[in-house]
């Protein structure tokens, strides 16, 4: 086969944008995107609230400025300078450009793209579509690309990066439709893969397929991981799903109550009480349940989202899809009884460590998206800064990817490579003696990091935690596939799936073990204060010899000096 | 407030998930296994499928990604009807049950089936690509970033409800054209076609209609409504349909298909008789020639059973249709007026 | 007495005439009067409601306006009829705007459409009205020996918004009557499926596979008879009956009745007077 001169994986915002503008900046290039799911069922689309730019249609005096300010005081003053720069400075320019080719963005009296008030932003800057933002950017950059010809692999897993030396020589993946083992020899990668929360399985919001691939096949070849560690919570999450009751509830009176009876964030947060920041609220649900004052069921401890007071007319005026979702997700009517929710990971800070440029240490690979850490999040991502991530840099990586390509020898990925790749793929699994079960482990992985490596750490959960890893990975190495079929193999790839969460819940556990200190999302119990002397920088994790190998990096300060975060 | 309770108490049933199992390597037909577990209340259909591949049988096979009703992934047919598994209770499905207990589970219609509950979608996106379903700006690529077009709220609302399909495809599986004809555009396509052409930013309406009006398009669609009735989001599949007719004939004058003569008919029948005259149909909308060839031995039939009067068609006016007549072209005045303002 | 307001189907006046004949015949025995709105015209046929959505407000507003001025709901005994008039209710209901424009207009004729008169089916004012008990009691040749296969037809059930009378995916209006008449239903899974009658004239084949898929069933699961409350349904499934299945490779064939006959049957008026004879398919 011809080689390629881009490969993308993942069909999310930053897979589509990359594929976009590598076309449009050079259309004689061979460009293809592999995604495991069609990309119009990728993440992305789950993303609901919005994308911040400094348009300045609401708030005449917002500017770029204050966007970049907003965006490194919420990062705890860990995001790179220059990288919130040009993220801030490009979302203009980005938003725009989205609108010129057909996203659907709710309207101003005046026409323009209408924008509102999120967390942590000082002015109402975030571009929406109703709540369906992230849906309807990502149908737009889908349809896009059908229009410009993109040439697509839908349902190919990827496997492992082809490496030689201190470059690639492309990607190896799977046809789930067929089970073959594919090489696509290339002369650059994009990895785009999204984010890796979903590793807490049950206490995670994301959608099932975001287990970290795109990290793990980067881990696996020698890049580094950045800041890890970094992993943000909501407070109310379904109990059954992990999936969100957004801020709404609460807004519009709702009260959090334990098995006492007890509006219990009276003990945190007096004045605010339920409505105090995100991160603060989920500490307090944690610690209501750690305490014992949580609800007891067999999908695990929770407390109650109590809406019931607020009336059914109100909550059917102004609630509604809150209201639909734990209908149909819980089976609850929040009119009748209370929401039973608990804190869940919803979306990963760390990732790929790449320049501003998306480009990694490998020659020839790159990453975007929630599954690079540039880092513009630092230790904790704002709203409507996500879905303006993905963009600015899927963009910036499709650009730098398509002006690169040409200085890079085409890779040729052999036969004799490419079988090493099927053997270590099936080898065993299938056997007799292959017994664990795959769901199971999935399943304590996300136990053990919830409870150990979750919004509480400290030194002894930590080192629990762990050892819990490593004996996973080790009953992993036991692990059966008992279907057996090459079509649509989804026992297989869930498998490779839970493989790829084990190695980066690893490089999660080591950085939350090694950054003694309180930043952003990551909370030391022993350590319950930001210690910038020692603790300002990244965090880099690398594997050398199946073993985790910690690093730094320094941060890349500009104009902000160091401050305390306080809202 | 409501009182503590130390636990959530719910009862549990034993339910029995009749699922579809078809693998294309080893099976010659598809068959039905049946599983059954104990869910308790408040559990989707989905979560119980992802027990049984967990749990019970890990060959099942069916694709689900964000469990969270957005992404469209777990289309497939509970008990008959094509929804997502993601957003389905099972004790809902339970209460509605033909066969107590048992809840059965089978792939979507009219798309090829690939492996137990999964099919192939590609035929879908071929269509998308086939009928131009996105926006061809009148913005060059190279202006873009600067600056935004300007769009009413009116404007979006036309376009809004139709931009929450997520592809889910149970529109399709449940279309009474798609499975007589696998040609035909699908709802979700056509759907998709209408938000493109009431978006003023899009450069291609002309080109995109002009193949929705060809055979297979916009014309075949038998008013059945299953696609509407089926939709995850509730989208008025069936307004958008119509909206592509209403702008085929209307603004655009693509008068010369079958499928716009036998529309206009009706139009005109009612200005003259106030009645549809079902005899002349086939002639006013496929010509003498297609009539004679394809009608004309179940015409005799019809005649000799009396079933339509013999030519010349005598239809009698309705009572004070002068009046009526006068009313009606009021009206079209009305129609002109509006469409002058609309092209201001 | 009970009386209503009856509006006359185009179909009905020409092809399928022995509809309004076997209403006109019974429905004294079960205590109802239709009147017959002879000033009622074509509803549209859910064609005119693109062609032209103001036209189609002016037309049906009128046709209701027409019952509201006798102080009666209107009954139809056609789908189409059905779902286009109660579309066209619901948009004048929730549209000050366009029901001003209409009423303007209509004020010629001296007629204001108000929304007080429904608009429902004759199945419904059967089961509803009549009540299946009465029915029960005025039946003189039970159906019993018939199996018979219920076809709802699509415009009686969808879009739900605009007809909600039945469960769509699980309908029983028409299961009902024809136990009260004494029949026996047969499960049939098309029986909320479509007749393809609407696609006839532009994509025919289409519409024969459709007709034919129903026909089949009803023919394979040894049913007597196919009743439909939709003279549209009747025609497809019974004048295209023989092209349907001669499309479908299928040898047999099956009768088709409209609801308005299979009452005329159980309450013991003859084929002739029904004028059954009239229909292709014996």
């Amino acid at each position: 086969m011809k080689p390629y001169d881009i490969v993308i994986v993942g069909g999310g915002g930053a897979g589509l944008y990359a594929a976009m503008e590598a076309m449009k900046t050079n259309p004689s290039l061979n460009i293809a995107v592999l995604s495991k799911v069609y990309p119009n069922r990728s993440h992305t689309s789950a993303a609901q609230g919005g994308a911040n730019a400094a348009l300045g249609n609401k708030a005449k005096d917002d500017t770029v400025e204050m966007h970049i300010f907003d965006t490194i005081k919420g990062s705890d003053y860990l995001a790179d300078q220059d990288a919130v720069d040009l993220l801030c400075s490009e979302a203009p320019k980005i938003i725009r450009e989205l609108e010129n080719m057909g996203t659907p963005w709710s309207r101003m009296e005046d026409n323009t793209i209408a924008q509102r008030p999120f967390g942590g932003a000082g002015r109402p800057r975030c571009c929406y579509c109703s709540d369906k933002t992230g849906h309807t950017i990502l149908q737009t950059l889908y349809e896009q690309c059908l229009k410009k010809g993109v040439i697509f692999f839908n349902e190919y897993f990827a496997l492992n990066l082809s490496v030689k030396g201190s470059r690639s020589r492309g990607l190896i993946a799977m046809n789930m439709k067929t089970g073959n083992v594919e090489a696509f020899s290339a002369r650059t990668v994009i990895l785009a893969t999204g984010g890796y929360a979903k590793m807490y399985w049950n206490r995670s919001s994301n959608a099932a397929g975001n287990t970290g691939d795109g990290q793990a096949i980067a881990y696996r070849a020698g890049i580094p991981m950045k800041d890890m560690e970094f992993v943000q919570f909501h407070p109310t999450g379904l109990r059954k799903s992990g999936l969100l009751v957004t801020e709404g509830a609460r807004g519009e009176g709702g009260y959090l109550i334990n098995r006492n009876g007890e509006r219990f964030m009276a003990r945190y947060a007096k004045e605010k009480m339920e409505l105090g920041p995100r991160d603060l609220v989920s500490r307090s649900l944690e610690t209501e349940i750690l305490e014992g004052r949580g609800f007891d069921s067999p999908a695990g401890k929770y407390l109650h989202l109590d809406l019931t007071h607020l009336g059914a007319d109100l909550i059917k005026s102004r609630l509604p899809q809150i209201r639909e979702m734990c209908m149909q997700f819980e089976g609850v009517d929040p009119i009748d009884e209370p929401i039973p929710v608990r804190p869940t990971a919803h979306y990963s800070m760390g990732g790929i460590d790449t320049d501003n440029f998306t480009r990694t240490i490998m020659e020839g690979v790159y990453a975007a998206g929630e599954c690079a850490c540039v880092s513009v999040h630092g230790a904790n991502r704002l709203g409507g800064n996500s879905l303006l991530d993905i963009l600015v840099f899927g963009r910036i990586a499709g650009h730098t990817a398509a002006e690169e390509a040409g200085k890079f020898e085409p890779g040729n990925i052999s036969e004799a490579e490419l079988k090493e790749h099927v053997e270590e793929l099936r080898g065993g699994m299938h056997a007799s003696g292959h017994h664990e079960r795959y769901g199971e482990l999935r399943e304590e992985l996300g136990q053990t990091l919830a409870l150990n490596v979750g919004i509480f750490r400290e030194a002894s959960l930590l080192k629990r935690g762990i050892q819990d890893i490593a004996e996973l990975k080790d009953r992993f190495k036991k692990v059966r596939v008992s279907d057996s079929s090459d079509v649509f193999n989804t026992n297989l790839m869930q498998v490779l799936e839970l493989k790829n969460m084990l190695d980066l819940a690893e490089t999660v556990a080591a950085g939350a073990s090694a950054r003694e200190e309180s930043r952003g999302s990551h909370t030391r119990i022993d350590f319950p204060v930001r210690d910038d002397a020692k603790w300002h920088k990244h965090t880099l994790a690398t594997q050398a010899k199946g073993k985790v190998v910690l690093g730094e990096k320094p941060v890349t300060m500009g104009r902000y000096e160091l401050q305390e975060r306080t809202y | 407030m409501t009182a503590p309770t130390d636990q959530h108490i719910e009862g549990t049933k034993d339910v029995t998930f009749r699922i579809f199992r078809f693998n294309p390597q080893v099976d010659s037909k598809p068959y039905f296994d049946d599983y059954t577990i104990p869910v308790e209340r408040g559990v989707t259909v989905l979560r119980s499928l992802n027990y049984i591949k967990e749990h019970i049988d890990a060959s099942i096979s069916f694709r689900a990604f964000c469990q969270a009703g957005i992404c469209g992934s777990c289309g497939m047919r509970v008990n008959g009807l094509s929804q997502l598994a993601c957003t389905t209770q099972v004790w809902d499905v339970l209460a509605k049950s033909r066969e107590s207990g048992i809840i059965k589970v089978e792939p979507l219609r009219n798309l090829p089936l690939i492996k137990d509950l999964i099919v192939d979608m590609d035929p879908l996106v071929d269509k998308m690509k086939h009928y131009s379903n996105w926006i061809d700006s009148t913005m060059p690529e190279s202006s873009m970033g600067k600056k935004e077009f300007l769009i009413s709220e009116a404007e979006f609302l036309r376009y809004d409800k139709a931009t929450d399909c997520i592809l889910c495809a149970s529109c399709v599986s449940e279309c009474s054209i798609l499975r007589a004809n696998k040609e035909y555009v699908s709802p979700a396509v056509l759907l998709k076609s209408y938000r493109m052409n009431v978006d003023s930013r899009d450069a291609i309406h002309g080109k995109r209609l002009a193949e929705l009006v060809k055979d297979h398009g916009v014309w075949d669609c038998t008013h059945c409504y299953r696609c509407q009735e089926s939709c995850v989001k509730s989208i008025p599949i069936m307004d958008a349909i119509h909206g592509i007719r209403e702008d085929a004939i209307e603004l655009r004058g693509m008068k010369d298909t079958s499928g716009s003569k036998h529309a206009e008919a009706f139009m005109s029948d009612i200005e003259k008789k106030g009645k549809l005259v079902e005899a002349t149909l086939p002639i006013r909308t496929n010509g003498i020639v297609w009539t004679l060839q394809n009608l004309l031995p179940m015409a005799v039939k019809m005649i000799m059973k009396r079933r339509t009067p013999p030519p010349p068609p005598l239809v009698k006016s309705a009572k004070g249709i002068k009046i009526f007549r006068e009313m009606f072209r009021e009206m079209t005045e009305h129609v002109r007026q509006d469409h002058k303002s609309q092209k201001k | 007495m009970k009386r209503y307001a009856y509006y006359l189907s185009c179909i009905n006046e020409s092809m399928t005439k022995e509809v309004d004949c076997s209403i006109e015949l019974w429905q004294k025995d079960l205590g109802i009067e239709f009147v017959k709105l002879h000033e009622g015209t074509c509803c549209g046929g859910s064609n005119l409601d693109y062609v032209s959505p103001k036209h189609f407000a002016l037309v049906n507003g009128r046709n209701i306006a027409l019952a509201e001025k006798m102080g009666l709901d209107l009954i139809v005994s056609c789908n189409t009829c059905l779902m286009t008039m109660r579309s066209a209710k619901k948009k004048l209901d929730e549209t000050p705007e366009l029901k001003k424009e209409v009423n303007e207009i209509l004020k010629k004729e001296g007629l204001e459409y108000r929304g007080t008169s429904e608009v429902r089916h004759i199945l419904w004012v059967l089961v509803d009205d009549v009540g299946l008990d009465t029915i029960r009691k005025k039946v003189k040749v039970p159906l019993k020996n018939y199996r018979i296969a219920p076809f709802y037809g699509c415009h009686i059930l969808r879009p739900s918004t605009v007809l909600g009378h039945d469960n769509p995916v699980n309908p029983s209006s028409l299961d009902q009557l024809v136990e009260a008449l004494g029949g026996q239903t047969i499960p049939f899974k098309h029986k909320n499926r479509c007749c393809g009658f609407h696609t006839l004239l532009v994509a025919e084949q289409e519409s024969l596979n459709v007709a034919a898929e129903a026909l089949q069933e009803a023919i394979q699961a040894k049913a007597d008879f196919i009743v439909t409350p939709c003279p549209l349904c009747h025609t497809s499934l019974d004048g295209y009956q023989s092209k349907a299945l001669k499309q479908a490779g299928e040898a047999s064939s099956i009768p088709v009745f409209h609801i308005s006959e299979m009452v005329g049957l159980a309450l013991g008026y003859s084929a002739k007077q029904l004028g059954i004879k009239r229909h292709i398919v014996s």
